[in-house]
């Protein structure tokens, strides 16, 4: 079982590793495994598959997005930012009456502060994702393994990384994944 | 235990809820009709105010049953059988609780001031404003509202026992051509049940101001309804997490649409500062002979703050759409808020008087909001013994919709 003198396992000297990657076969076996990964304790790591499986995300314990917080931020700094735009255009710079409204109040610029509101908070969604997914990224260490094509044909892949606490050597990650059913052991280079 | 969950043991129950229906509108309909009548008609209100809620929240039921059937909303059909328990209750609310003032022709000429009116404004729209068509235009509502609800109803009804795949199809294009007919049919029921209260004025915004308070209204029933059916009935172990969730982001969208449509009607009419435009919002502001801020001003100040921006931020937070408990609790504000806009948008008129201006606003606080809300319960429970005793009719769920199983295991 522990074979690996066969396979391309071992780092090279002065390589960096990505991680372990292994397959599975079907969907019952990669969200089993993927609930045994999850219940050891493991947080960097994750699941390639072809197709949304429903429910991976509790399989996986993976926590809500953060970015709805990045755009309620984005859709107050929004708000405030077309009150102070009307305001300090209409009522302290250059105080003007317009129609008989006041220089200023919150109904008459309503379209603009909740214009700005939505645009800040659409911003936020944006760049957020664009930060939380570290994102622009050209290139991933998972594009030089030969069986991450089939991930989007009919195989079901899960990659242990080696930023993880519990990774320790590849040895162990390999062992671990061997235990849950993987097949297709294989070290993923940086 | 299991007994009391059956549709059998619940829809048994129909005659009960009738019995209190008919209590509640028969005490309505006495001071509807055995009282006499003042300037604004106020204990005549009280049975318009009910019907018009409950057909507010039936078209709104109505609306969103042909929209999931044209998306073929995977999460709908589950809960797309109970709305069509509700359908048949639209044309017999409006036919109970609207039909009767219009018939009756002093109630008539004092609950719509413009059929007794002879001023130039009342003259130059009277193409649109004249007794017969105001009596056939609201024969014509209860027939198109009638007539789609028992489409929409017998297709899906016979998808029960036939397995036809087809009436699906069916459905689709009955949908298809059921909504722009339906939304004009509101649009027009809404300019003459409660915008033409007030002849004088006019919004073009009107018929989707209530076509969203329709939807929000909808769907604070159906959240509530469902919950009740998933704890004590049929739906138990049916609805999910996923199914709560769907309802909670279409609440916080129609919660949001509601806003800008409300807003938006406010905004235009205040930029443009037109008297006889603005004097429907001034009514519903200040006192006309003092000046100060009525109590209608804080009825106002909820809408704004308890209608839209309260349920707006719950909403916003993922937990409070899928806990059971804090959407059923937000459904039930959107269903009290939906009370107050009515009474706001339906009640408040002028009143002659001997004043420097010449009129006074009825007050909010007055005994008949009791009677109002007499007429709610009791066009409430008359829509669910509606519910109970159609859902005799068929599956307590379309067990041969093509996305039943869809439906059943939706997930987020």
């Amino acid at each position: 079982m522990n074979d690996h003198s066969s396979q391309d396992t071992q780092p090279r000297r002065e390589e960096r590793v990505f991680g372990v990657a292994c397959s599975f076969r079907s969907v019952a076996e990669i969200f089993h495994a993927a609930e045994r990964i999850r219940d050891a304790g493991w947080k960097k790591w994750d699941v390639y598959t072809p197709f949304p499986i429903h429910g991976m995300d509790a399989a996986m314990g993976l926590p809500r997005s953060p970015i709805p917080r990045v755009t309620l931020l984005g859709g107050i700094t929004g708000f405030v930012t077309g009150c102070l735009l009307t305001w300090y255009t209409n009522s302290f710079d250059y105080p003007l009456i317009v129609g008989a409204k006041p220089y200023w109040s919150v109904i008459y610029p309503f379209p603009v502060l909740y214009e700005c509101t939505i645009l800040f908070a659409a911003f936020g969604t944006f760049f957020g994702q664009f930060i939380f997914n570290r994102l622009p990224r050209h290139h991933h260490p998972l594009f030089d393994v030969p069986q991450f094509v089939r991930v989007s044909d009919d195989a079901f892949m899960v990659v242990l990384e080696v930023s993880d606490p519990r990774f320790g050597n590849p040895d162990k990650a390999y062992d671990f994944l061997a235990s849950l059913g993987g097949q297709d052991i294989t070290l993923v280079r940086d | 235990m299991s007994d009391s969950r059956s549709p059998s043991a619940w829809s048994a129950r129909w005659p009960l809820f009738a019995a209190i229906a008919a209590v509640c509108i028969g005490t309505v309909y006495g001071f509807a009709f055995f009282t006499p009548l003042t300037e604004d008609a106020r204990n005549q209100m009280s049975l318009l105010y009910g019907a018009m809620f409950w057909a507010s929240a039936l078209i709104g039921i109505l609306m969103l049953t042909m929209i999931t059937r044209l998306f073929d909303a995977g999460w709908a059909p589950i809960i797309r059988r109970s709305w069509e328990f509700l359908l048949p209750a639209l044309p017999i609310v409006i036919l109970l609780g609207v039909a009767p003032l219009a018939l009756n022709p002093s109630i008539r000429h004092a609950v719509w001031e413009w059929t007794s009116a002879t001023d130039h404004a009342i003259h130059a729209k009277s193409w649109f404003l004249n007794e017969p068509f105001f009596l056939g235009r609201i024969g014509f509502y209860v027939i198109v509202f009638g007539g789609l609800g028992w489409a929409l109803r017998h297709w899906s009804f016979r998808q029960d026992s036939d397995r036809t795949a087809g009436h699906t199809h069916t459905l689709h294009a009955i949908s298809a051509a059921g909504v722009p007919v339906a939304a004009l049919t509101l649009t027009f029921l809404a300019f003459d049940c409660l915008m033409a209260l007030s002849y004088h004025w006019f919004s073009t915004m009107y018929g989707v101001w209530f076509f969203t308070l329709s939807i929000r209204l909808a769907l604070s029933v159906t959240v509530i309804l469902t919950h009740l059916l998933s704890t004590r009935g049929w739906l138990g172990g049916m609805l999910n997490q996923a199914h709560r969730h769907v309802l909670g982001c279409l609440m916080l969208a129609f919660t949001v649409f509601w806003a800008y449509i409300s807003f938006s009607q406010y905004f235009i009419i205040y930029n443009a500062n037109i008297p006889e435009e603005t004097f429907w919002y001034n009514i519903r502001e200040i006192d006309a002979v003092t000046g100060e801020k009525s109590q209608w001003w804080w009825v106002s100040m909820f809408m704004v703050f308890g209608f839209f921006l309260l349920p707006f931020i719950l909403l916003l937070f993922y937990r409070t759409k899928i806990v059971a408990s804090r959407i059923v609790a937000v459904a039930s504000l959107i269903f009290f808020g939906g009370l107050v806009d009515l009474w706001w948008n339906a009640i408040p008129r002028k009143i002659h008087d001997h004043s420097e201006v010449g009129f006074h606003v009825n007050d909010f606080l007055v005994p008949q909001l009791g009677l109002d809300l007499l007429s709610v319960v009791g066009f409430g429970a008359l829509v669910f013994a509606i519910f109970l005793r159609t859902a005799r009719n068929a599956e307590c769920i379309p067990i041969h919709d093509p996305r039943i199983s869809e439906s059943l295991e939706y997930h987020e």
